[in-house]
């Protein structure tokens, strides 16, 4: 099976698909949400091999290399470190809802919140995971804004009562001419500030599960925006769409890959 | 008896210098055993003081709130009407106050630590303010004043927080810097606080490391928390002895009310959070904890204190006893003819026995009397002193920034008895040798 990876430079190839003209009414913002978690939902399988970086103040850099699995259509999600070698053979696996983790050290899985930093990162596990941005949260029209030299839709998202995710006020800004996500800002439910995230860089791939294009951050750099300095870059690459195989999901696979 | 002790004294001043030497071994030995006996009493005298002022009431009526089976949050709904019960169960309480626990990011504009934040209601918590002492500028700010900033009651009002020394150290931070705290809500969602600290205490040990007091309605806005739950009710007795009976007390209480309760385990609250969060049922479980539950893994420093103190006054008394049971045999050889006159006038094996036996007693006990009172005092000394802990780990291990021992008369007197005692073990060889001599030829010993 052959698959056509194009990739995108978000702010240099405009795509038709993703393009609306500003400002958007209710109905316009909803499709807006609703069609960027659908350009990067995949129906079929999805693997990919991504290198996570963490800068902390007073703390060593760190790098991690993991393979992310993911089933869209049943929810499921896995994720097993490969680097560095302490971490090796650490995973996460969502089971209906259920976040678990893997410790190699210990033989241990130990149930986690969905909402749980990955590696102890500024990541979460909904960085990973497919885009629920129209699932989990209210979206609000702010307005037309310039982000640089783009033009951009800015968007309010308040999170549903029944929604599970770790921040409840969410901002973005979707490129108009492209339709990707260039910036997202996620808040407390105090009202403050928590993370500011940068997506320069999209591709996308056709999938033919999907029948149709699927399109991927290839980079995505998030800053914390309390603990200033403090920043994690997820680089997503060596993507595949090919079915996996179908225990693939499992503890007991994720056991004997970490052996 | 007053003839054997007139000739024991007797014997014992005519050999002045073993005498002397014996006396001062024992009495190294028997002041070093209430010192470090002391030191144990002080540890856990302060182990007490700071669990019951920092992190937990003599009893505590505590437990967790489930959604879901995979949650676990330190939280008790209908709080009050709990309070109300325990206040009926234990009318001999002296106090009973209600806190929130919770387990949050500090985040100043330099550093970040995670800590329990202890929700507290100011105006009800008099054992706080009576155990908490504030630090000088100088205990956590480099190049910080000798003086005392900040003001504890300042904790009644909203958005305060009362931190101590080395957490304000490692956030460095000083009295009326902001800090946020972040922590996830009830819901799982990502809130925060912004406080401002209003006080800063000197350090308490162990517990001091990750417990910071905020007023109670701010953790409870911080979790999203209703207003009729609480975390923890503290029960303060008059005599902690009784704790653990309370706590039989309010167990049976508060399952005979309709409460649900969890099986007793001798831990903190926060090693719990795993057990429960993969146990397999929903709503709320109260869990009844006595202090030392709360401290339990604190409990290892005296053990290990004890433990060391064993041993090396052991070692200590076993090369003592040598001394005194070879210096007993010296003392048989050369009064071998006297005991052979005694033996021939009439003194029985018996009496022989004793005599030689009263003889190293009233050694032992001059010399453990004299180290017992010598160890008592210095030991009172030391505490009163207040002598501060330089090294970070020793204040650690202490669970204080100042040296403290408690000595008591019982522990005086048990040091006293037992080494008089094993004084006497000591002699009972030679004592023996000695009883058993046929007066014949111990008169016609050589000497």
């Amino acid at each position: 099976m052959r698959f056509a990876v194009l990739p995108l430079v978000a702010f240099a190839l405009p795509v038709a698909v993703g393009a609306r003209a500003a400002p958007l009414d209710e109905a316009g913002t909803k499709a807006l949400m609703k069609e960027l978690d659908d350009r990067q939902r995949n129906s079929g399988d999805y693997k990919a091999m991504v290198f996570l970086e963490r800068k902390e103040k007073d703390k060593n850099d760190l790098v991690y290399e993991l393979v992310v699995y993911r089933r869209d259509a049943d929810d499921k999600l896995m994720m097993l470190f490969l680097k560095p070698k302490a971490e090796a053979g650490r995973g996460y696996l969502r089971i209906d809802r259920n976040l678990f983790m893997y410790d190699p050290t210990t033989g241990k899985w130990d149930r986690r919140t969905e909402r749980e930093r990955i590696g102890g990162t500024d990541s979460r596990r909904q960085d990973y995971d497919e885009s629920r941005l129209a699932e989990d949260y209210v979206a609000k029209y702010v307005g037309e804004e310039d982000l640089g030299r783009f033009k951009v839709h800015h968007v309010r998202l308040d999170a549903k009562s029944e929604a599970d995710v770790a921040f409840p006020i969410m901002h973005v800004w979707v490129d108009q001419a492209t339709g990707n996500m260039l910036k997202s800002q996620e808040h407390a439910q105090s009202g403050k500030l928590m993370r500011t995230s940068f997506y320069p860089k999209w591709e996308r791939m056709f999938s033919p599960s999907k029948g149709a294009d699927v399109y991927f951050p290839r980079e995505i750099r998030i800053f914390d925006e309390v603990e200033k300095g403090n920043k994690s870059t997820i680089v997503i690459e060596q993507v595949a769409l090919s079915t996996l195989p179908a225990n693939i999901f499992t503890k007991a696979w994720l056991e004997a890959r970490s052996r | 008896m007053g003839l054997f002790l007139t000739v024991a004294v007797r014997n014992l001043l005519q050999a002045k210098r073993r005498t002397a030497l014996l006396v001062t071994a024992l009495a190294g030995v028997t002041l070093l055993l209430v010192l470090l006996m002391a030191l144990s009493a002080g540890l856990t005298e302060t182990m007490i003081r700071s669990a019951t002022a920092i992190s937990s009431g003599h009893v505590n009526v505590a437990g967790f709130s489930k959604n879901k089976p995979a949650d676990a949050w330190p939280v008790l709904h209908g709080i009050e009407a709990i309070r109300r019960k325990v206040a009926d169960l234990v009318p001999e309480a002296t106090s009973l106050v209600v806190r929130e626990r919770a387990w949050a990011k500090l985040i100043s504009d330099r550093h970040s630590l995670f800590v329990s934040p202890t929700g507290v209601d100011y105006a009800s918590e008099a054992r706080l303010k009576e155990a908490l002492v504030l630090a000088k500028e100088s205990d956590y700010k480099k190049g910080g004043r000798d003086v005392v900033v900040g003001d504890l009651s300042k904790l009644a009002e909203p958005h305060t927080a009362v931190l101590f020394a080395g957490q304000a150290k490692r956030l460095d931070v000083e009295v009326g810097d902001d800090l946020t705290i972040t922590a996830p809500t009830g819901a799982g969602r990502t809130n925060t606080l912004d406080v401002r600290i209003v006080a800063i205490a000197r350090d308490f040990g162990f517990l001091s490391n990750w417990v910071t007091f905020l007023p109670r309605q701010d953790v409870k806005d911080l979790y999203q928390y209703g207003d009729d739950t609480g975390a923890v009710v503290q029960v303060y007795l008059p005599d902690p002895a009784g704790s653990e009976e309370v706590m039989g007390r309010l167990r049976e209480g508060l399952a005979a009310a309709g409460h649900e309760l969890m099986d007793h385990e001798p831990a903190p609250f926060f090693m719990k959070f795993e057990r429960v969060a993969g146990e397999d049922w929903t709503g709320q479980k109260l869990d009844v904890t006595v202090w030392s539950d709360e401290v339990s893994f604190l409990k290892w420093v005296v053990t290990a204190l004890d433990a060391i103190s064993v041993v090396l006054v052991g070692i200590l008394m076993v090369i003592i006893a040598l001394g005194i049971t070879d210096s007993m045999w010296i003392a048989v050889r050369e009064r071998t003819r006297e005991v052979g006159t005694e033996r021939a006038i009439g003194m029985t094996r018996r009496q022989v026995l004793a005599l030689f036996l009263v003889e190293a007693m009233l050694l032992g006990l001059a010399g453990t009397t004299l180290g017992g009172l010598a160890g008592a005092g210095v030991a009172a000394l030391l505490d009163h002193a207040r002598i501060e802990v330089a090294w970070d780990a020793l204040r650690m291990i202490l669970m204080s920034d100042v040296l403290n021992l408690a000595v008591g008369p019982g522990q005086v007197a048990w040091s006293i008895g037992v080494f008089t005692l094993l004084t006497g073990v000591a002699a009972l060889p030679p004592a023996v040798r000695a009883a058993r001599m046929q007066p014949v030829t111990a008169m016609h010993h050589a000497g």
